[in-house]
């Protein structure tokens, strides 16, 4: 083995260099060269489409901040996604979220459906990873978290949340509803709620009841029609909703209980003024409409962070994503994502530096993240994004949409509108 | 779908966990004839059945006959691989979303009075019994039938007076993976799925073939009734999304009282 004598100029270098990086601030120590961050979403699975979606607008957000600069306050730091899948099975969210953190992600951003989500928040909070939660409507997520913590029983909230909760979905859902009643001028009494009964399923339709319950409509809930998700069959399902004799039927569904119903429901001559959602996925996006055609024509679903066409930067995006996706549309679920990124490069150009730091860098990013007022976003809002004390956004809105010529357009609130709605629908 | 399941297990006492995810390449055989070639899928489903024979002839003679003699739990590992391969072919295949076959006679219902009959359930019905009827024929009526029959009774028996024992085991799984692989192309336009659907149709199966008793065909058809009834009757007069309390329950009555279920000889069970 040869040898390298050590000469003093040597010597004298490297012990200078290693003083220097000994007393140099901890976070200029180690900066690594990209700020990685833990993406997940079911991308395979009954949701996986929803979650393919939420994928790509995650990744078009982040192309779009690296390719802008990148972080600024971090010296133009790239983002850097690691990528994770639910696979559609909640308990996978947990697997996952622990993965990406022990392969260096100092945030999380996920995961669509609230099982998942659920998971996740606890790797977040033992891990002290800052989770955003792009899509995920049970209320618990971050209610929980946020009365752990006025309890004294964990210190920090780490969980926030850029979507609609389950409780605001129910309200907006019936003052919708009502909204486009009188607007129709048509008074249907009887509403048959039909729901997955999964954690997302049984949110929405609590929130949904508590809304009617707290609104007092004219108009009844006369049957609540739970299943199982996935289904096998429907047909019971549907003649029970038969029997109740609706004049609107309120589905919460997911794509593949959504395709075994619309159909059981022409099969079965169920006549009603309207299929109207109180919101959720599967009577909307573009594999669905591929597959169910006529039966969704009408569909109305009221549906969160809807793109806002109106603006010119929304439709660039929109067509960007077109390219990339091979042809889909711009939707709620892909535009939830991208706004999720923008306000997380958004939280980490005001936590500057001390995003870095260690061991407080994830405080850092909470406090960055409370102080969250970001008013440049591509979805539909009732104002810019702002955290309130529970970790949820009160501007996250609703918008409802119709399927109208094969299409989904917003029809209500009006000043979102971009076609009138057609309710009650023609009979077949 | 439960017959080919229960024909399998009883000629090579194997049991066939790639089953489910057989039936979904039954069901995306029959979907790509009908979005490629325009085919109505209740006439592709002698496509299916051929295809999933093929396929049901290759597994056998090239992973499962290596196995026969071995332990159990080597047989149900290697069927567990088979079901990962095959679901995961069919993920990069036709990716995650679901699919459903469009037939037009799927749509279609016939109404007496009050009471409505959805054709594409009668249709799979009509179709099973025959399919049943026909099995029921080949393996009581033809000679290839016997010699499956005496193999299922006693192996070594049926070697002793010169069957072809292993082309017989390589048939039967063919003749069992045909069958889900009709089972597939007629659900294909009423059950929407995607490829992770297997594993719940295996469930399914297990459960029909372990009511009607393993290795019984009428086991099977008598069993597939009775878990139908069970979970519509279960939807009715239960929550419906408790309906598969009511299967499952059966099940458990079965395993309890009569382990080698309705049909079964008993000598598995």
């Amino acid at each position: 083995m040869a040898l390298t004598r050590l000469s003093r100029r040597m010597f004298l270098n490297t012990t200078a260099t290693g003083a220097a990086l000994g007393f140099a601030p901890r976070a200029l120590r180690a900066q690594p060269a990209t700020f990685k961050l833990g993406v997940i979403h079911p991308v395979t699975g009954p949701l996986a489409e929803p979650g393919q979606a939420c994928r790509l607008g995650a990744q078009m957000a982040a192309d779009a901040i690296n390719a802008a600069g990148g972080i600024k306050s971090l010296g133009g730091m790239k983002l850097e996604l690691l990528l994770g899948d639910t696979q559609t099975k909640p308990d996978l969210g947990r697997l996952e979220a622990e993965r990406v953190v022990n392969q260096g992600a100092r945030m999380l951003m996920g995961s669509f459906d609230s099982g998942s989500t659920a998971a996740m928040v606890s790797v977040a909070q033992q891990k002290r990873v800052p989770f955003l939660v792009d899509i995920a409507a049970a209320d618990p997520i971050t209610a929980n978290v946020a009365k752990a913590v006025k309890d004294g029983q964990q210190k920090v909230q780490y969980v926030y949340r850029n979507f609609p909760t389950g409780s605001s979905f129910g309200r907006l859902a019936v003052r919708y509803f009502n909204e486009i009643f009188a607007a129709a001028r048509v008074a249907p009494r009887r509403v048959v709620l039909m729901y997955t009964n999964d954690l997302f399923g049984q949110n929405q339709s609590k929130g949904f009841i508590a809304a009617h319950k707290a609104a007092s409509p004219s108009w009844e809930i006369v049957e609540v029609i739970p299943w199982s998700e996935p289904p096998s069959d429907l047909s019971t399902e549907v003649s029970r909703a038969k029997a109740a004799k609706p004049d609107v039927i309120a589905p919460i569904t997911r794509p593949a209980s959504a395709q075994l119903l619309l159909p059981e429901i022409r099969k079965q001559r169920v006549e009603v003024m309207g299929i109207v959602g109180p919101g959720s996925p599967g009577l909307y996006e573009a594999g669905q409409l591929a597959a169910l055609k006529d039966d969704l024509e009408y569909v109305m679903d009221n549906v969160p962070s809807w793109p806002n066409f109106k603006k010119a930067r929304t439709q660039a995006v929109a067509e960007e994503y077109r390219k990339r996706s091979g042809g889909k549309t711009f939707d709620t679920n892909s535009v939830a994502s991208y706004d999720g990124m923008l306000t997380i490069a958004d939280v980490l150009e005001r936590a500057g530096r001390e995003a870095l730091a260690d061991p407080d860098g994830p405080e850092a990013i909470v406090e960055a993240m409370k102080k969250t007022n970001v008013k440049d976003i591509l979805a539909v809002a009732a104002g810019p994004v702002v955290f309130n004390e529970i970790g949820d956004n009160p501007n996250a809105s609703t918008a409802m949409i119709q399927i109208l010529g094969q299409k989904p357009v917003v029809v209500w609130p009006r000043d979102a509108a971009v076609q009138k709605f057609v309710f009650p629908r023609p009979k077949v | 779908m439960a017959v080919g399941l229960t024909l399998i297990f009883g000629v090579m006492r194997v049991v066939n966990f790639a089953h489910g995810d057989m039936m979904v390449w039954g069901m995306y055989v029959t979907f790509l004839l009908a979005s490629r070639a325009g085919v109505d899928p209740y006439v592709a489903f002698g496509a299916a059945a051929a295809a999933l024979f093929v396929l049901g002839l290759v597994v056998q003679r090239g992973l499962v006959d290596r196995v026969l003699d071995a332990p159990h739990e080597m047989q149900i590992l290697l069927m567990l691989g088979v079901a990962l391969i095959l679901e995961n072919t069919a993920l990069l295949a036709f990716g995650p979303e679901p699919t459903r076959a469009r037939s037009t006679l799927a749509a279609a219902t016939i109404w007496l009075g009050p009471v409505f009959v959805d054709v594409a359930r009668l249709i799979a019905f009509g179709v099973a019994l025959a399919l049943t009827a026909a099995l029921w024929l080949f393996l009581f009526r033809t000679e290839l039938g016997r010699l499956m029959r005496a193999t299922a009774d006693n192996t070594f028996g049926a070697l002793v007076i010169g069957t072809d024992v292993r082309r017989v085991y390589a048939v039967a799984f063919g003749v069992g993976a045909a069958c889900v692989g009709a089972a597939g192309a007629l659900v294909a336009p009423i059950l929407p799925w995607e490829p992770a659907t297997g594993l719940s149709l295996s469930v399914a199966s297990f459960n029909i073939v372990i009511i009607g008793g393993m290795g019984s065909l009428l086991g099977a058809f008598v069993g597939g009734l009775l878990v139908s009834v069970a979970e519509s009757l279960g939807a009715v007069f239960l929550q419906p999304s408790l309906k598969e309390l009511a299967s499952f329950s059966l099940l458990i009555l079965i395993l309890l009282f009569r382990p080698a279920g309705l049909f079964g000889n008993g000598r598995d069970g």
